[in-house]
């Protein structure tokens, strides 16, 4: 569906057109199984907590999702009207599965889930989110994470 | 999506992700990644199918575990929905709402307006329905009423009255614009006999079929005749998919 190639004019354009860097280096952490790693979650959907700030422009900023977040309370702000919404409004584990999340942990398959996830706004300028995520590196490993995923929307 | 990975990685944290567009992440080159061939909006496959969020789950924890990178992984299946839509053909998905299919042409804003009003308050109980059955709402900012009033002033040329002091007219009426179209997702599928439709059936249902959409067309014009800079951008990028202007 989403090889670019495949994908119908304008969007195909507009996607083509997203900033998209390429890096001279590629770091690699190591780190222990699966088992007793512990998982947060990073989404660049545009999320947040009902009640917290909306996302508003390309700044960079993200959001912080506490763990205990229910599905009623996480909501979605993104600018982009190019992406289907109706698949969250159905069930939030379509881009931010902590149901999966914390099912994986109870039967041992993960070591834990983290206390903190996050959200930052995709299609934002890479650049104008580097400072923010070498920030979030440290507030990750004070929660003990040893495994990031990023889910994109 | 694949920057950020890079970055988190350069500062220790072990990262994998998911990819929905290969050619940027191609290009990034992050240390783990799973390509899935699902649409935007929903990387971990399909809603209510948590066998398939699983696998995609695990397929992307699992490279966690691999010995060295970077790793670009496909994901083997596709959305069951992509196969259903298929199946649809031409037909599609009937709404069983059917409005005022005149105004579909109606250019007489006032008319309009009218109109969209009577279409908000057809699918206000089966929102209140859909909310008290689910406890949940996509909507964020605007209740369906303020909402249509935000958006129907707008349109018509009126000066809107602004009810949410900390946001920017651009922002409120881009939020207002979700939070409708949120909004009769979710009422328009709470009606007896109306299975959920695929994301591509209730975008053409909504842009095409519906007053709200012709509203929020008669919002994108305004915009962009007005002085101020993000309005302009938001009617020109904000409010209406790029396959639906």
């Amino acid at each position: 569906m989403v090889e670019l190639n495949r994908m119908p004019e304008p969007m195909r354009s507009h996607l083509v057109k997203l900033p998209c860097p390429s890096f001279n280096s590629q770091p690699w952490v190591p780190g222990k199984p699966l088992a007793s790693r512990r998982i947060s979650l990073i989404s660049t959907a545009g999320l947040q907590r009902r009640g917290d700030r909306p996302f508003e422009g390309m700044t960079g900023d993200y959001r912080v999702i506490s763990g205990e977040i229910k599905a009623r309370d996480l909501v979605m702000t993104h600018i982009s009207t190019n992406f289907d919404r109706t698949g969250f409004q159905q069930d939030w584990n379509i881009v931010f599965p902590l149901d999966r999340l914390r099912e994986l942990e109870v039967e041992g398959i993960i070591g834990s889930v983290a206390v903190y996830h996050y959200s930052f706004m995709g299609a934002t300028d890479p650049a104008e989110m580097e400072s923010a995520a070498r920030n979030l590196a440290a507030l990750l490993k004070g929660d003990g994470v040893d495994g990031a995923l990023l889910v994109p929307v | 999506m694949g920057a950020l990975a890079h970055y988190l990685e350069s500062e220790g944290i072990p990262t994998t992700q998911i990819s929905l567009i290969r050619e940027h992440t191609e290009t990034i080159r992050p240390p783990r990644a799973l390509w899935v061939s699902f649409e935007l909006g929903r990387p971990l496959g399909a809603p209510g199918n948590p066998a398939l969020q699983r696998r995609v789950l695990m397929a992307a924890l699992q490279l966690l575990d691999a010995p060295e990178g970077p790793l670009l992984v496909d994901f083997p299946e596709e959305a069951p929905e992509d196969a259903l839509d298929d199946d649809r053909g031409l037909e599609g998905w009937s709404c069983p709402v059917s409005f005022a299919p005149e105004m579909r042409q109606e250019t007489d804003l006032e008319r309009l307006r009218s109109a969209f009003n009577r279409e908000v308050a057809e699918l206000l109980p089966w929102y209140d329905l859909n909310l008290e059955r689910h406890d949940r709402t996509a909507v964020v900012e605007f209740s369906p009423d303020a909402a249509s009033e935000l958006l129907g002033s707008f349109a018509a040329g009126e000066q809107p009255v602004m009810t949410k002091a900390d946001l920017s007219l651009s922002t409120a009426l881009r939020l207002a614009a979700q939070d409708l179209k949120s909004f009769y997702f979710e009422a328009v599928t709470a009606r007896p006999g109306s299975a959920a439709p695929s994301s591509g059936e209730f975008s053409r249902w909504f842009w095409q079929e519906t007053t709200a959409g012709r509203i929020l067309k008669a919002v994108k014009e305004r915009c962009l005749k007005e002085t101020d800079k993000s309005l302009r951008k938001t009617g020109a990028l904000l409010l209406i998919p790029l396959d639906q202007t």
